[in-house]
Formats: structure tokens, sequence, C-alpha cells
């Protein structure tokens, strides 16, 4: 601990406690009758209003992965595998203004509390139901991950806990970190991210503002920023002898990447069940639409943060900060370090620590709500008490986040942004029983399974099977096939459909049953303004809310 | 209904909103296809040129996609609503699109 700046250490101590306090104090915030109830510990009591659910949302989705990775990214390869975080924030919002709302309602009618819920009651199916719930948990599990790598990046150029070499105390003050996220989740639930989110915003737009107006002037301009990063990018590596990246994505293959990878990670991202949490928590059917006219907001934000991947290039002492330690996520920590006076640093890495422990927080309660509704509950104590699934629940948070933990420190690091990247191509794979749930009954259950099995399978050899000069395995996301570069999540998407609607056909005219369907058409639009969230009842079990005539049968 | 591409079979009913108001369902159908197509479409914007001030063309387009696909939601979302309004509230809601819709 020897560098360590006073200053920035005490302001980020401060802030955090401050966060702390915050998170076991919203166990208080419209508190509820009865906090052991999933829909008030997994859902935050269904009550959010388009002001809460907009922090919330934001803090879902835009994290570490945003602040860290996307910026490291540009900043070693460019535009392609880096900047196409932009296009792939643009099109998430149309996307899932096609689909979000019909979720929303549905989860409403029936009291479904995670996307696997949904499944089941649609399609009758608890193996489904279970691919879609495992599927939720192993791909949070890298994203979980993904924030403390970039809490680690803060950690490491603040220069605490990296003087030793032994593992434990190295990455000491992450544990920290982390069992105080563990424990306020456990105690507040759903309330304590949502509070959270208020502080963490208003940091991270402190941040990006005063990155924005104050660094491009100190490095010479954007004129110079966009010159530097060009150069950058055309050098030869000396390892791979290839340019380092892409500047601007002019030929085809590149061209192809960049859209795949957009297109294929805002399909994935709405179908994260972290994601369908954020979306289920809120009051009102036209909360979830306007937020996606509301949230392109921080999109903005997110490519000038992108951008500050160049302006590190652009940097010379952060350059070649970034080289001496030979890790890219080390860019915009070091950049903030360089230039701004220490205070503001410590401002800026509370922003970022507190932005990686909102989304963690969130997609721990998600994985948690999955295992306790779709596999305990499923599974092995059907007659579970609300009050039993809420204590599992708990648990559950927990054990998600020990093992985000063991991916954290396991997993090479040198792109964290990969990791999210395979989450994502696990995650897209659940996208044809959800989505094309929303809309229709056409495809069979079994043949929706098999899909899943097939993209999964074709998705993890082809990411295992990429790699670089420098990584033996699981070096990217982006494969070449017949000659086209692409996004693995979505060439086995496609997959995954194509083996989903070939069987469906063969299915149903073999004649195997579909499976009891427990919803209604109406109810995909229904919209029970006035009227409270319902106690969760079984799954299968459907509550009464206007016009949703329920018929309970389930296979 | 929320989904402008989806057939009305699955909003149910016999009048369903989508059938009701073909063209307002058409132009949020176009605006929500649209703005996905236009982001994907790297070939329309990938050049260096024309810069604006110091950004080049690519990475500008980008920037300023942000706050005109607020907007395109915006104004999809205000549609949506009317397309909702228009069957229950009648001849009024239908009228008052007039300018919109024929």
């Amino acid at each position: 601990m020897s560098h360590v700046n006073a200053v920035t250490f005490t302001i980020v101590v401060v802030l955090f406690l401050v966060v702390t306090l915050t998170g076991f104090a919203a166990a208080r915030w419209r508190r509820a009758e009865d906090m052991l109830h999933l829909n008030e510990w997994g859902l935050g009591g269904r009550g959010f209003g388009t002001f809460v659910a907009w922090f919330l949302l934001g803090g879902d989705l835009y994290t570490a992965y945003t602040f860290i990775a996307v910026p490291a990214a540009v900043f070693g390869a460019g535009a392609v595998t880096g900047f196409f975080a932009v296009a792939y924030t643009i099109i998430v919002f149309p996307i899932a203004l096609i689909f979000l709302p019909r979720l929303w309602s549905i989860a409403r009618v029936h009291n479904y509390v995670t996307p696997a819920d949904f499944i089941r009651g649609r399609y009758g199916s608890r193996a489904l139901a279970l691919a879609i719930a495992f599927t939720g948990i192993l791909a949070l599990m890298p994203y979980i991950a993904l924030q403390l790598v970039g809490i680690q990046a803060v950690l490491t150029v603040m220069g605490v806990g990296t003087a030793s070499a032994n593992t434990f105390v190295k990455d000491l003050p992450l544990f920290i970190a982390f069992l105080v996220l563990a424990v306020f989740t456990y105690v507040s639930g759903l309330r304590a991210p949502a509070l959270i989110a208020f502080v963490k915003d208003t940091l991270v737009y402190l941040m990006i503002i005063v990155a924005i107006l104050y660094l491009p002037a100190k490095v010479g301009g954007w004129g110079h920023i966009f010159a530097a990063g060009q150069a950058h990018l055309k050098a030869i590596s000396p390892v791979t002898h290839k340019p380092a990246g892409v500047f601007i994505p002019v030929s085809g293959n590149s061209q192809l990447a960049f859209s795949t990878l957009a297109l294929g990670s805002a399909l994935a991202l709405m179908v994260y069940p972290h994601a369908v949490t954020g979306v289920l928590s809120t009051k009102r059917r036209d909360i979830i639409k306007r937020n996606m006219a509301l949230l392109p907001i921080y999109s903005i934000m997110l490519a000038f943060i992108a951008l500050l991947g160049y302006v590190a290039v652009a940097d010379k002492t952060t350059a070649a900060n970034v080289k001496k330690a030979g890790n890219a996520q080390l860019a915009v920590p070091y950049l903030f370090q360089h230039l701004f006076p220490s205070w503001f640093t410590g401002v800026a890495f509370s922003a970022i620590v507190i932005g990686a422990l909102v989304p963690a927080a969130i997609m721990a309660i998600a994985a948690a709500n999955l295992f306790t509704r779709n596999i305990f509950k499923e599974f092995f104590k059907p007659d579970a008490s609300p009050r039993l699934e809420t204590r599992v629940s708990q648990w559950v948070s927990l054990v998600v986040k020990a093992g985000a933990l063991l991916f954290a420190i396991e997993l090479p690091k040198t792109f964290s942004i990969n990791l999210q990247l395979l989450g994502g191509i696990w995650i897209v794979q659940t996208f044809p029983s959800l989505v094309f749930g929303l809309f229709t009954r056409w495809f069979h259950r079994w043949a929706l399974l098999a899909g899943w099995l097939a993209g999964m399978i074709f998705g993890t050899i082809a990411a295992y099977k990429v790699s670089t000069p420098t990584t033996s395995h699981w070096a990217g996301s982006v494969d070449t096939l017949f000659g086209h570069t692409y996004y693995i999540g979505l060439s086995a998407l496609i997959l995954n459909v194509a083996v989903s609607a070939v069987l469906t056909i063969v299915l149903r005219a073999a004649g195997v049953p579909a499976g009891a369907d427990e919803t209604l058409p109406q109810q995909y639009t229904a919209d029970p303004v006035d009227t409270p969230a319902p106690a969760p009842a079984g799954i299968g079990m459907a509550s009464q809310v206007r016009g949703g005539r329920a018929d309970g049968g389930t296979a | 209904m929320t989904q402008p591409s989806d057939t009305p079979k699955t909003s149910g009913g016999s009048r369903s909103p989508v059938a009701a108001n073909p063209v307002i369902s058409a132009i949020i159908a176009i605006l929500v296809l649209a703005s996905i197509f236009f982001a994907l479409w790297v070939p329309l914007y990938a050049s260096a040129t024309p810069k604006v001030g110091a950004f080049p063309f690519f990475y500008f387009y980008l920037l300023i996609y942000m706050p005109v696909l607020g907007v395109v939601m915006w104004i999809v979302i205000t549609l949506q609503k009317r397309l909702r309004a228009g069957p229950s509230a009648g001849g009024a809601a239908a009228a008052s699109d007039g300018e919109v819709a024929r």
C-alpha cells in the first residue's frame, strides 16, 4: 500500500460508507407489511414509478461494464469490438419496446417473478422452465464477475492491496466490498440497489460531465484525440502481426462483426433475468414504455464514456501506464488518476465502484429468484411458503455472489468484456422461448428445448475455440464462419431457431402433446393500473386480475 | 398494441386496435424498424468524412443517434396510446387522429 493517495482513498472510503448505510436503510424505504415475501424482497413490492424505474433500470443496464470494459475495448481494439456497444445500446430500446410491455402484463396477471415462471405457465413444461432458469443463473455469474473486475481495476490503480503477491491479501479490498454488497442485498433485497442507484447516478453524471468538459482540452482537443486513436489502432502489433484494431469499420467483415455484435447483445440484454427483475418491479405498464424513451439519455453518456478509450490513448502518461501494467481495463482509472485532481479522482472512482455494486446486487437477486422459484420450489419443495421462498432467495443471493467472485479471480481478465459476451451467448439462447412465446404458441415446447440445447452447445464450443496468439481459449466472441466474421451469440441463436422450427413441425405432425397454456391472449396487454400486486400464488395458479379468466390447469 | 409487427389475433376481441387503425399501426411499425435498421446498417455511416467538428462521421452519427432515438421512441409511445384509446373511446379519439391517420 505504498503509493496510495490519501485524499482519493479517503473520499472513496467515505462514499462507500454512505452507500453501505443507504443499502441498509433501504429496508425501511416504502416499507412493506411483510418483507419476507418474494414480491417484496425480490421485486421491491412491484411498486416503482417512472422516476425510480429510470434509475433502477439505468443502474441495471449501465454497469461497470460501461465504465471500464467498453473504454478498455475501445482503447485496445477500437470500433468493432468496443464502440459497437453504442450501436447496441441504441437498438436495445426499440427491440425492448416490442416485447417488454407484454412480458410485464402477463407477469402481473399471473404473478410471475422470474422469466422462467412465464415459460412454465406458457408451455406447461417444467423441463423448459428449468433450462431457462439454469441459463439465467449461468449467464449472470460472469456478468456479476464483470462488475467485480471493474472494482478490481479501480482498486489496482488506487494502489490498494496490489503490493502483496498473496492472492488473498491482494484481493482483500475486493472481498470487503463484496461482503458489504452481499449483506445489504440479503437484508434489503431489491430496495437496496434501487435506492443506491440515486447516489450512483448522481456521481456518475458528475463524473462523466466533468470528464467530457475537462479532459479533452487537457490532452489537446478532440481532433488530436481521434488522430491519436487512429494512429494507435493502425500500429502493427509485434505479437499478432496485425493492426491493433479498427478505427472505422470499412471492410465488409468488420461491418458484419460490428452489427452482429450489436444485434446479438441487444437481443440478449433484455432477456437477462436482472433486466426482467427491473421491469417487473414497476407499478404500471406505461412506466416501462416511458423508460424506453428516457433511457437513451443514459446511452449518450455511454457513447462519451466509450470515447474515453481514445482520450486515454491520446494521453501519453496514461497510455504508458496501461502498457506497463499490461491491462487495458486500467485505461480509464489511470486516465482519471493522471488528469483529475486527487479529490475528484476519489469521486470518479467511487462512481465506478458503486456503479458496479448496484447491478451486481440486482443480478444476484435475479439469480436467487430463479433458483428459488424454478428449481427449489419446482423440484424440491412445491409447498414452500412465501416466507421460506424469500429465505432461500436471500441465502442463494450470497452463494451466487461467491460463485461470481470465483469467476472474477479465476478467468483471464485482459478483456473482461468477453466475460459479458460469453454470458450473452448463453442468455440469448433463451430468446426464442421467452420472446417468441410472448407472441405465439406455435413453437413446440420440446422443440424449443432442443433448439436451446443446440444453441448452448454450439455457442460454448465456438467461444472456447476462439484464440489469439496471446490467449489460447475464450479469447473473444467473434468467429469466422464461411468467410464471414460475426458474433457467435447470433449464429448460435440462428441455429437455435432453426432447430426449434424444424422440430416443431415434426413434433406437431407426430402429435406429441404441446402442454397446457395457462395464459390468455388478452392478458398480454392487460394493464391493471390500480390493482395492487397480488400475493404470489404458486406457479401455475393464476390469480384473477382485470380480464384474466384464468384456466389454472397445468400439465 | 405494443407490438407493431404482431398479428391482431393475439390481442383478442373482435375489433383489435391494430386492425382498427392500420395507418397508425403501420407508422409505429415503420418507426420501430427504422430505428433498429439505421443503427445496424453500418455501410451507411462507416466513414471518416464528412467530419463534424473534430468528430469523424462514424462517431458523430452514433452520438447524435441517441437523442433522436429518444424522440422517436416518445413518438411511438404517444401513437401507441392513441391506438389503445381509439376503439374504447369511440369516435372522438379517432377523429382527433385525423391528420395523422388519414
